[in-house]
């Protein structure tokens, strides 16, 4: 093995939980999110700051994980896709990309969410225009963006509560307890 | 029966929290099987049941075969990717994300150069290295492999001679990735350095040292992997042309550009079997090549397809690094893997040939399209990969939409010292498609007709051949540009705009799935197969190997599954991950996996349908002709509350087996011609479409900038709008990059001089122009529920609409692909210059006014247009073959025509001195006549 900067315990609020990562001094912060932390959701398309999959919020403002030492934030509030929902329910930004086609392949979802909940904080009324703005840093190859604007866009009426938030049936984690044992009846009617 | 009938006793809506969200692994939930949160029969969606039996769906391309077996649960409704949960939350596992215990690092030493043979390796240094702890060479790994069986030409790691820079040599895995890093360094080589060949011209001349020697079937001593000639048609038909259009075309390599670099993760399991671990499109190949790579049988292999961050063609083949895991981990005993830097991503590459591309085309004097005649010459790179499939699209897929009087090609792939040129999305066709497209522009300029007029009354129907043989099924060519004219208001736009302004037209086609699969005998296997199985809680598990790879494939399945047997989606579970549980699939290319998937999961929720049919009938004691099958519940036809719950009607067909398991597959009919290469290019539907684009140009700094992009494509039957339509977007937003932004950029010194997405220019948000997706829906007799394919064909006309509209707006045609700014300010200040030295402003813009063949070609087209109708409803049957427009007569064998009309696959020596760039292949001969092996 060849030596390695000094082993240091990097502390940062991760999703709203104070965690621990022991990581070199020099070490970037999305090795550290992925193998130290292990929020898996932060991808890597790059590793050069060119296409925005790393994508995390430092106390709320979007940034690439892959050009940010992990020293740099130590202590700060760190947001990753992981923590976008609450506890099984989705964020509306999750659901509209879903709903709306803003995810093909997926791979850049992650980074595009955080820049989309990040403008999604500061405005709850952004144009077309100001969406692209909020989203140039990130590149997909599979929807073409337009997807992802509408999808941003149907969140964003969901925030201001112009529209409903989606509805129960795409619970994703839904409770298979059975309230009984599963008997075939006949329905109500007159089966014969 | 309002709500509708409740399918379970006891199911009560779901518990709610105080602030009225729904706690998890709190709420009620229905029993098992009784489906999702509905305790209800919803009703029948009677506007997704179409006309043809009794619901609303409108069908103005007839009835379906399928539509007996539509229930409105599914088919047609914009929905959600199935595994679209698992991607917002950061939860789908791409191939970086598999984490093994106790894993180590991979790492590859690459070629530092272009072509050089490998004397020696010495690795002693490298495993004194404390913390490496496995370090192969191609002497590890001698057998080749490849994608196509005709061409392996590819080794793990090189054996004997590196091929380009950035080729395998070998690779090493440690304990962690610094120190594999280091370990690069450590490996001491003895080169040999050959002298390179970079560009695809040089390599149709002899060498001393081929890049690849294919024994007895190399030609001459040239790099020529493969080369190509067709002619069809009648070839008098060319002479005397009222129009012609004589293009000579450059287009640069383009890369997929996917987002997620390539990773694998090799890892031997205590019984001796290698689970790998790979983002692939193709985990079938991998499987193939894994075993005769490592020497291991086939069942001692399970191939695991993480998900994949976008393939489109970049992630088919087998790869040489999928290989060097496996046979890192069997020498560590531990599990390896290996992540790829976006610069080795472009090493591998398999993007899109380089190509020189001529295009001579000729129209009639009643702008009948008397010829094409195509040359292309691509640069293959340093492999194989699928170029000998690709060698042959760049011809024949040029050989529809249009009736053509003749039709000539010769095209060759030559292998150079660069990464190998692969399969792309739209793979082949899209290069000859935007200079066939172009070149049709220009005729309708010399005959002063519409372009779109001219390309509306020379389609082939729907149900004829084309000239080289193809079995054209469904056709909404017409519809397609009739709407994009409409959508666009193209009739007061074109030719009419400002200078910097303008319009242009492009169509395109595309397979539907390949129908002679690679690495098949379709004779004996069927090129689709999906296994289902349901147990007693009544959810439906499905097994295919189809990879999802972002073009929503496995939510294809889920639907026409769920479809089929009226299930809410919720239940039907799509496995298709693992090669250990799948059946075999060929994989995720050609545009195959919606129509032949979705068909062999029909088939077999059919043979479940009829089980559960029948049992209904048992308890019912009415014949399942009169049964309806609706949401969780089959009823009797005439009085919905007669009928037993879908788990009731389950439990029955059990009574005997067990769970329900069926199995179905897919196979394409029998089809094309006899000649060689018919193969090539056939496909049991093809997909049609016709785009328009509006661009803005800048005369002063050349940059062009796309605005508007109406696009319609016939995609038979949108089993998914929503998909369809991102499939469509995308597909533009490729197409733009390659069009007006990306290349690869090799150097005077043949480096790749771009490899990240920084210099490398896919488009941005800011790039993309509004698209208008719009769907034409042609419905095909074969397609399930009468789709096509929806993900390629969609690139093809992005290309040439956008170069015809650059026309448009000032006047100058451009052959050299990408329209980067310097291009197009290059060519303006020549047109200037011919003009007398004017200023860029003001360039005249051209103008259209109509000459007499105009309402020729309109009144021929309004012809054509009943003919069409006739023919897609099958109220007109009767044989057509391309050639018709100019008097063949289709019930003749060509043997039996008047004079002219043939077919050749190699040219006659009179014909030699007059072929094409590419067609100087031909001039070599074959070794085999040369004397064999050498
Ligand atoms: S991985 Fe950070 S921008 Fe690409
Ligand atoms: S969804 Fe595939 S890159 Fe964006």
């Amino acid at each position: 093995m060849i030596p390695s900067a000094p082993k240091t315990i990097w502390s940062a609020s991760v999703n709203g939980q104070d965690v621990q990562a022991i990581a070199p001094s020099n070490a970037v912060l999305l090795d550290v999110l992925r193998d130290g932390v292990g929020m898996l959701g932060v991808k890597r398309g790059c590793d050069l700051g060119t296409c925005g999959c790393c994508t995390v919020l430092i106390d709320g403002e979007p940034r690439l994980s892959c050009l940010c030492l992990a020293g740099q934030v130590e202590g700060q509030e760190i947001t990753t896709v992981e923590g976008l929902a609450d506890g099984a329910y989705l964020a509306p930004i999750q659901t509209c990309f879903a709903t709306h086609g803003g995810s093909q392949c997926g791979f850049c979802t992650p980074g595009f969410l955080m820049s989309a909940e990040a403008l999604l904080t500061k405005s709850q009324t952004p144009t077309r225009e100001e969406i692209a703005l909020a989203i140039d840093g990130n590149l997909c190859r599979c929807t073409g963006y337009q997807q992802i604007v509408d999808s941003i866009e149907a969140a964003a009426e969901i925030k201001r509560g112009d529209a409903p938030a989606a509805n129960p049936a795409s619970d994703p984690h839904p409770n298979p307890h059975p309230d009984g044992p599963d008997e075939p009846s006949m329905p109500p009617g007159h089966a014969r | 029966m309002a709500g509708g009938y409740r399918q379970q006793p006891g199911a009560s809506s779901g518990g709610t929290r105080k602030d009225g969200k729904r706690v998890a692994g709190k709420q009620k939930f229905p029993p098992p099987g009784s489906g999702g949160s509905r305790p209800n029969m919803a009703p029948r969606d009677l506007d997704f049941i179409p006309e043809s039996v009794g619901g609303k769906e409108p069908q103005p391309a007839g009835s379906h075969i399928h539509d007996r077996y539509r229930t409105g649960t599914e088919v047609g409704k914009s929905r959600a990717l199935v595994d679209s949960h698992a991607k917002v939350t950061g939860q789908a596992w791409y191939g970086d994300d598999v984490r093994l215990p106790n894993e180590i690092i991979g790492k590859i030493l690459r070629s530092p150069h272009h072509y050089a043979k490998i004397k020696s390796i010495d690795t002693t240094k490298v495993e004194a290295l404390p913390g490496v702890l496995a370090v192969a060479t191609g002497a590890d790994a001698p057998n080749t492999f490849g994608v196509l069986p005709v061409t392996k030409d590819e080794h793990a790691m090189a054996v004997e001679k590196v091929r380009h820079v950035g080729d395998l040599v070998a690779c090493v895995a440690a304990v962690d990735e610094a120190t594999a890093m280091e370990a690069l360094n450590l490996f001491e080589i003895e080169w040999e350095v050959l002298d390179p060949v970079f560009d695809p011209r040089k390599g149709l001349e002899d060498q001393d040292e081929p890049i690849h020697w294919r024994g007895k079937y190399h030609v001459g001593t040239t790099n020529v992997q493969k080369r190509v000639f067709q002619e069809f048609g009648d070839r008098s038909l060319v002479e005397d042309p009222t129009a012609s259009s004589h293009g000579k075309w450059r287009m640069e390599g383009v890369h997929h550009g996917f987002t997620e670099p390539h990773a694998v993760v090799a890892h031997w399991d205590p019984n001796g079997r290698l689970q790998l671990y790979t983002p692939q499109q193709v985990p079938h190949y991998v499987h193939r090549a894994l075993s005769t790579v490592l020497e291991v049988p086939m069942h001692q292999i399970n191939v695991i397809r993480t998900f994949v961050g976008g393939g489109f063609g970049g992630k088919s083949d087998p790869f040489p690094h999928e290989m060097c895991a496996a046979i890192l981990s069997r020498k560590a005993g531990r599990p390896v893997r290996i992540n790829f830097t976006r610069e080795e991503v472009y090493w591998i590459n398999r993007g899109r040939h380089p190509s020189y591309i001529e295009v001579k085309m000729t129209a009639d004097k009643e702008a009948r399209i008397s010829g094409f005649d195509i040359d292309a010459l691509i640069d293959g790179g340093g492999f194989a990969s699928f170029g000998h499939v690709t060698s042959y699209y760049n011809g024949v897929l040029a050989t529809a939409p249009y009736e053509l009087g003749s039709f000539h090609y010769t095209g060759a792939r030559v292998w150079t010292n660069k990464p190998a040129s692969g399969a792309m999305r739209g793979h082949g066709a899209v290069n000859t498609r935007c200079a066939v497209e172009v070149g049709l522009d220009e005729m309708a300029e010399q005959m002063q007709v519409d372009p779109i007029d001219l390309r509306l009354a020379n389609l082939l129907p729907p149900h004829s051949r084309t000239i080289s043989g193809f079995r054209i099924t469904s056709n909404g060519m017409r519809e397609a540009l009739e709407k994009v004219r409409q959508g666009s208001q193209w009739d007061s736009k074109f030719r009419q705009m400002p200078l910097g302004k303008g319009m242009g037209i492009g169509c395109g086609f595309f397979i539907s799935g390949s129908g002679l699969p690679i690495h098949w005998d379709p004779n004996r296997f069927p090129h689709a197969t999906v296994h289902m199985q349901i147990d007693m809680d009544g959810g439906v598990t499905v097994h295919t190997g189809a990879a999802d790879i972002g073009q929503g494939s496995t939510t294809a399945v889920a639907q026409v599954v769920s479809e089929v047997l009226a299930l809410p989606i919720e239940m039907i579970h799509v496995r298709s991950h693992e090669s250990d549980t799948s059946p075999v699939d060929l994989g995720s290319y050609s545009s195959r996996v919606t129509f032949m998937n979705a068909n062999a999961a029909i088939r077999a929720a059919l043979d479940i349908r009829e089980k559960l049919l029948n049992a209904a009938w048992e308890m019912l004691g009415y014949h399942p002709d009169v049964l309806v099958l609706n949401d969780r519940r089959i009823y009797y036809k005439h009085d919905p509350a007669v009928g037993v719950s879908y788990l009731e009607a389950l439990h029955k067909a059990q009574e005997d087996k067990g769970s329900l398991i069926s199995s179905g597959a897919y196979r394409s009919p029998p089809m094309g011609g006899v000649h060689k290469g018919a193969a090539a290019g056939l496909a049991p539907a093809y997909s049609f479409s016709a785009y328009v684009a509006e661009v803005d140009v800048d005369v002063e700094t050349g940059l062009v900038s796309c605005t508007n992009v109406w696009a319609a494509h016939d995609c038979g039957k949108a089993l998914n709008p929503l998909a369809v339509e991102g499939q469509i977007i995308g597909s533009c937003h490729m197409g733009l990059g390659q069009v007006l932004s990306e290349k690869m950029v090799y150097g005077r010194t043949g480096h790749l001089q771009n490899a990240n997405l920084l210099e490398y220019k896919i488009p941005s948000i800011h790039e993309m122009p509004h698209v208008t997706p719009i769907i034409v829906e042609s419905s095909d007799p074969e397609g399930p529920f009468g789709a096509k394919e929806a993900g390629e064909g969609p690139l093809l006309p992005i290309l040439p609409a956008v170069v015809n509209a650059v026309y448009d707006a000032i006047g100058v045609r451009i052959r050299d692909l990408p329209l980067t700014p310097d291009v197009v300010w290059k060519a303006i200040s020549a047109k200037t210059k011919e003009l007398g030295g004017i200023d860029e402003t003001e360039m005249p813009s051209p103008r259209l006014e109509h000459s007499p063949l105009q309402s020729t070609l309109v009144a021929r087209a309004s012809e054509h247009k009943d003919r069409d109708r006739r023919r897609q409803r099958s109220e007109d049957t009767t044989a057509y073959v391309n050639g018709v427009l100019f008097g063949f007569d289709p019930n003749q064998p060509l043997e039996g025509q008047v004079e002219g009309w043939k077919s050749a696959v190699e040219p006659v020596p009179e014909q030699l001195a007059e072929l094409g760039l590419a067609g100087k292949a031909w001039l070599k001969k074959e070794q085999r006549q040369m004397g064999g092996e050498q």
